[in-house]
């Protein structure tokens, strides 16, 4: 990469090139390409199998790609070699990159025997180094701001399921990632809770929070995101501004998508 | 934990008076006693491992210096059970046959292997202490000869194992000689034991053949219940059944509460059981 | 014999049983957890290697374990086996027990949700502070109670050291039994052990307990 190159990049925090990944045999992600720039709030829709849960997977690096390239900024975490294989880098760079990006999960998975405060100050601690009374000054803060301050001292099982989803967005927060993956993050909860998880996305969203964001919740996609990623069949099939994709979809795909979607 | 106890032992002992009760109603005083038939005689020697002749002469020489200065008769007189049944008298020695005092290696150490669950011969005392008369024999040829004394008490089904492997030295145990002649390197004989069939005094049990469809009991692995599989198979065959314990206690508690009618014992042992109750 | 003189001829063989039993939890504990490891290693050959000692461990009698420890060394190697006899008990025992634990220790990890390892993994934990810190604890509390039943066998099964004539309180209960034709020794070890196990079930109670403040 030439100097020149990455000042056009400046701004790009996360990059997926020619990304390709099979569960044996199965191509499940089939060239894909994505990049996110700074403050953008992305969405990624598609139905199920669509490889976009596999795509936030690879990303975080709990799958590893078959081909392609991973980047976060300067980082290269994965790239192909001669032969058209994706080799990662070595432990430090992994390090380097998952110090940038941080991951909720659909099962929030907590810990269950850490308190709601030491789930979310427990790796700043650990593994950040950060002084305890720091890192709990701001877990305190994290919690008030997902409306949980009362709920410092109790375990995760004690927690709804609103509750606990808003407790690992926090945790996630408190390693200060430059960019927040949510892999379905309401898919789990009842309807009457997916309210207030949304509701703290949207805070965030308005705080210039990057985000990338798999979801089935269509008016929040298209209401929260910069840009939507409808994911088909391994590939992208159709991007862009929420209300073109929503509104006027290019692809026949996309629009049947959208209206089985709406039945 | 007193308490705990005391009540178990209250009512280990109602059931028992209630076992005694239940039998002495048909008599006035149950005893116990022996059919004057014998199922057979067999000996009880010292089994060194084969090859062990020197050990083996070594130890018999001091047995019968023992026997010769009356220490063998000394000792025999703490176990009246099997006094009778020692079969070894100074007459029957001649002085060139025995050891000297102090005759031994007094770096050695004589490990004595033995079965603690093989009353009076070897077992834990009235002291709770390892005893019997073949421990003393054998602390007292050690002491004659000036040896060291390690006791090594084994489980008697592995009892060859330990022999050969040398955890002991020898099985000085109440062990039978007959049918094992080619499988040890034996000692002296020191007594004689005799397998007999223990009777209630109420049974009407007085010959071999009034056992004819009674049960009789009899403890794994002893002499009796050898005899009993064995060449006596013809008289066990005339039997209701024969009914084999783990231990001697267990039958002579069955006998006691009438669930069998007869036990086949070594006369020794028997001696033993029915001492035991009279002291009771 | 009084029964306090059957009492404390008895004592040395309680204390024996409780030193087999400490002894034997304090080597398989943390050895099972060697085994399990083991048993779980990508190694191919480590693996199956493990798979036939946990097989053999629990596909064959203790007690013949035990001769084997015993007597193995001298049948096999000629070696002298005198003094050798409370080792043999203890290498049998803290063996047999590894291999069960392994086992235990191994449902108790593969009960852990992965995403636990993930949650951990993206937070940036490294492998040893996942397991000690996030999935251990977790493991810990899930196989408490098979672990107490494993103890609770484990107090009973210190009986099988009579093969080796270890005169544990089980074998003296059967040589006073024999020598004062009572079956009161028989009694009081059935009330030791009953208050051994008493006293082990109690204090893993009180362990789970301690593990439920997150329920």
């Amino acid at each position: 990469m030439t100097e020149e190159r990455r000042s056009n990049y400046d701004d790009i925090l996360f990059r997926m090139d020619h990304i390709q990944k099979s569960f044996g045999g199965t191509e499940v992600l089939k060239d894909i390409s994505v990049s996110v720039r700074a403050g953008e709030v992305v969405s990624i829709i598609g139905p199920s199998g669509s490889g976009k849960s596999t795509l936030l997977r690879c990303a975080t690096f709990l799958e590893t790609i078959d081909a392609g390239t991973i980047c976060y900024r300067d980082v290269i975490a994965a790239q192909n070699d001669s032969s058209g294989k994706a080799v990662y880098a070595g432990p430090a760079d992994i390090r380097k990159a998952k110090k940038q990006f941080g991951l909720v999960f659909q099962q929030f998975n907590l810990f269950p025997h850490f308190s709601v405060l030491k789930n979310i100050m427990d790796a700043p601690v650990s593994i950040q180094k950060q002084p305890k009374e720091t890192a709990r000054a701001k877990a305190m803060e994290l919690l008030r701001k997902m409306g949980l301050e009362d709920k410092a001292d109790a375990y995760p099982k004690q927690l709804s399921g609103g509750q606990q989803q808003r407790v690992a967005i926090a945790r996630a927060l408190a390693m200060e990632p430059d960019i927040l993956f949510f892999d379905e993050p309401t898919s789990a909860l009842d309807p009457e809770l997916t309210g207030e998880v949304l509701k703290v996305i949207r805070l965030l969203a308005e705080e210039k929070m990057t985000m990338v964001i798999v979801t089935h919740e269509m008016p929040f996609a298209r209401a929260v995101s910069n840009r939507v990623i409808f994911m088909d069949g391994g590939v992208i099939v159709e991007q862009g501004d929420p209300e073109k994709v929503f509104g006027a979809p290019e692809q026949e795909r996309t629009r049947q998508f959208l209206r089985n979607y709406q039945q | 934990m007193k308490r705990i106890l005391c009540t178990i032992l209250t009512l280990a002992c109602s059931v028992v008076l209630t076992a005694c009760g239940a039998s002495s109603t048909s008599s006035e005083a149950v005893t116990y006693g022996f059919l004057d038939e014998t199922l057979g005689t067999e000996n009880y020697a010292i089994g060194f491992r084969l090859g062990d002749e020197e050990l083996a002469e070594t130890v018999s020489a001091a047995v019968k210096a023992l026997v010769k200065n009356g220490t063998y008769a000394s000792i025999a007189e703490n176990y009246p059970d099997i006094k009778d049944y020692l079969s070894l008298s100074p007459e029957d020695i001649s002085d060139d046959e025995i050891a000297q005092p102090g005759s031994g290696d007094p770096n050695y150490t004589f490990k004595h292997g033995f079965d603690l669950d093989y009353p009076p011969y070897s077992y834990l005392n009235d002291a709770g202490e390892v005893g019997g008369f073949d421990v003393e024999m054998a602390q007292a040829v050690c002491e004659y000869l000036g040896w060291k004394y390690e006791p090594v008490p084994f489980n008697w089904d592995f009892k060859d194992a330990e022999l050969n492997a040398g955890s002991c030295d020898c099985i000085w145990s109440g062990f039978t000689k007959e049918g094992r002649e080619d499988m040890y390197t034996w000692g002296i004989t020191y007594s004689t034991n005799t397998q007999m069939i223990m009777v209630a005094s109420n049974s009407g049990i007085k010959t071999l053949a009034d056992l004819a469809g009674k049960t009789v009991g009899v403890q794994i692995s002893t002499s009796a219940a050898d005899m009993l599989e064995g060449d006596r198979a013809d008289l066990a065959a005339t039997f209701n059944e024969l009914k084999v314990y783990e231990t001697y206690t267990v039958a002579f508690n069955d006998l006691k509460a009438g669930a069998i009618d007869a036990i086949a014992i070594d006369v020794t042992a028997g001696s033993y059981l029915i001492a035991n109750e009279n002291k009771q | 014999m009084t029964l306090s003189t059957m009492f404390l001829t008895m004592l040395p063989g309680m204390l024996r049983t409780i030193a087999i039993f400490v002894l034997t939890l304090v080597f398989s504990l943390p050895l099972g957890m060697v085994v399990m490891m083991l048993r779980k290693s990508r190694i191919g050959i480590v693996q199956i290697l493990t798979k036939i000692f946990i097989a053999v461990m629990r596909g064959t009698p203790l007690m013949l374990q035990l001769l084997v420890w015993y007597f193995g060394p001298y049948y096999l190697f000629r070696m002298p086996i005198g003094g050798y006899r409370f080792t043999a008990i203890i290498l049998g025992f803290s063996l047999n027990y590894a291999a069960y634990f392994a086992e235990i220790y191994r449902a108790g990890i593969e009960a852990i949700p992965v995403g636990q390892y993930e949650a951990a993994d993206v937070l940036g934990y490294s492998k040893a502070q996942t397991f000690f810190k996030i999935i251990l604890p977790q493991v810990i509390k899930t196989i408490l109670p098979a672990v107490t039943n494993e103890v609770i066998t484990l107090v009973k099964d210190t009986s099988l050291a009579f093969a080796l004539a270890y005169s544990e309180v089980f074998s003296i209960a059967k040589q006073i039994s024999s020598s004062q034709t009572s079956f009161m020794p028989f009694l009081i070890a059935g009330v030791f052990y009953f208050v051994a196990n008493y006293a082990v079930a109690f204090g893993m109670e009180a362990v789970e307990q301690m593990f439920k403040y997150y329920d």
